[in-house]
């Protein structure tokens, strides 16, 4: 979710096979860089792979430039990476979100899992969920809030959404990401 | 054209009584079927206030990716004396098939009717949800494919909705979304007509914050969060759009509002 000079993101800690619960304690989002963060919904083995593997890449590049990766550069690589395979497609569909390194301005998109990519200027949302959350952000999201109504509003439009759907919930990450500062929270949510 | 076209009645045979052969079945073999459903799409939304209570639907009118109409109501009002239904106290809420949604409304209504010309009194609210739980139920094995939800006042004169399956399980609740964005619209009013996941800013930590008091929503807050929760399920939605019908039902009767929606 985009606010003024800063992004959110964040997702619940359930880990499921179909209606049965193995985790709760299960965080769906990765860290590359100051202020590059991804988003994985899907397969949970493909979720390690993936991540692992965009650590390994962004590392790569990260020797290579001696410098760290940007949002936008980093969106690409997902993008490519995921259409790699085409036709034995990673069962994921990511979101990435991130502040420019140059211009502190916020980026954000999302991409199917064959890499295809979705640029947003107000929100990107992911996973089983999905239509309870359009729904959500689309009546709760305003453009340029500030770092704490960001907060709350992503937080109300998880919450809300996660208790509507039986497959997701146990509890939340939030990540604010502002220009020289990311404030990660974590929230308790229904344990049903 | 028609072959490449998606949209599921412009592939085969147009119409919903099929007798086509089936591409790929042996020579002069006939597949005779009966469809007797469609999802017209579209949305319907209900909440009860203390003294009133909302019921509204969007007025699209969709088979596939087509439009069929850009005005055809789904919210009606139940059990006048007369055709125009101008002293009606009950208003049926109806979104999935459409025919079957007009069947159960006519089927309502005259019920209604005939209850009020031998007991010579309208029927009230709990009654009428009763009975409509009854009629869906009567039809277990060949059901109305329509998702109904049931407005009005009860005894007491507070807000009442009833919400059905189409088989007639139903509810008494304080709000309802139906249809196809319901998944859309619900979470929305959990949190903001229940409240649901608001708390007392410093109450505590975790599992020990208080939970935000809940207060009885003034009608025209009502009427901004119907228009809200609406405009976002247009946004996302194909079948939802084009026009929102609002009934309000107070102690004076039944009000109807139209406002528009986008139409693309």
């Amino acid at each position: 979710m985009v606010g003024k000079d800063c992004v959110a993101i964040a997702c619940d800690l359930r880990l499921g096979l179909q209606a049965l619960t193995v985790s709760n304690n299960f965080p769906k989002i990765f860290q590359y860089g100051d202020n590059v963060f991804l988003g994985l919904t899907g397969l949970a083995t493909d979720l390690s792979t993936v991540s692992d593997l965009f650590r390994y890449k962004v590392n790569m590049y990260r020797l290579r430039e001696e410098r760290n990766i940007a949002p936008k550069t980093f969106a690409n690589l997902v993008s490519s990476s995921l259409y790699e395979k085409r036709f034995g497609p990673y069962f994921v569909s990511p979101v990435v979100a991130g502040l420019d390194p140059k211009t502190s301005k916020p980026f954000i998109c999302g991409f199917d899992s064959i890499g295809c990519i979705d640029f947003a200027a107000d929100f990107i949302v992911s996973g089983t969920a999905t239509d309870q959350l359009y729904g959500m952000c689309e009546s709760l999201w305003e453009p340029n809030l500030a770092p704490e109504d960001l907060f709350e509003t992503i937080s109300q439009a998880l919450m809300s959404a996660v208790d509507r759907d039986a497959l997701s919930g146990w509890g939340a990450h939030v990540y604010i990401i502002e220009k020289d500062k990311v404030t990660k929270r974590l929230l308790k949510g229904r344990q049903d | 054209m028609a072959m490449f076209s998606q949209n599921p009645l412009m592939n085969g045979p147009n119409y919903s009584f099929g007798d086509a052969p089936k591409i790929g079945a042996p020579e002069g073999a006939r597949e005779h079927r009966f469809d007797p459903y469609t999802d017209n799409g579209g949305s319907t939304l209900a909440i009860a206030g203390a003294d009133f209570a909302i019921m509204a639907g969007d007025t699209r009118l969709t088979s596939g990716y087509s439009i069929n109409s850009r005005h055809h109501p789904k919210v009606f009002k139940i059990g006048g004396t007369t055709a125009d239904q101008h002293d009606a106290t009950i208003v049926l809420s109806v979104v999935g098939f459409a025919a079957d949604g007009e069947a159960l409304k006519e089927r309502l209504d005259s019920i209604c009717k005939m209850y009020r010309y031998r007991h010579g009194k309208p029927m009230n609210v709990k009654a009428c949800a009763q009975r409509l739980s009854t009629i869906l139920y009567q039809k277990r094995f060949f059901p109305y494919y329509a998702y109904a939800i049931l407005g009005g006042l009860d005894e007491e004169g507070k807000g009442a909705v009833y919400s059905y399956d189409p088989v007639g399980s139903y509810e008494r609740e304080q709000c309802r979304a139906g249809g196809a964005a319901a998944s859309l619209i619900m979470p929305f009013l959990d949190n903001q007509v229940n409240f649901k996941n608001q708390y007392v800013p410093g109450s505590g930590e975790g599992h020990a914050l208080q939970e935000r008091e809940r207060r009885p929503l003034s009608r025209n807050e009502v009427e901004i969060l119907v228009k809200d929760a609406f405009d976002g399920a247009v946004e996302r939605h194909i079948e939802v759009g084009d026009g929102l019908q609002m009934m309000v039902i107070t102690s004076n009767g039944v009000e109807e509002i139209l406002l528009p929606l986008k139409k693309d």
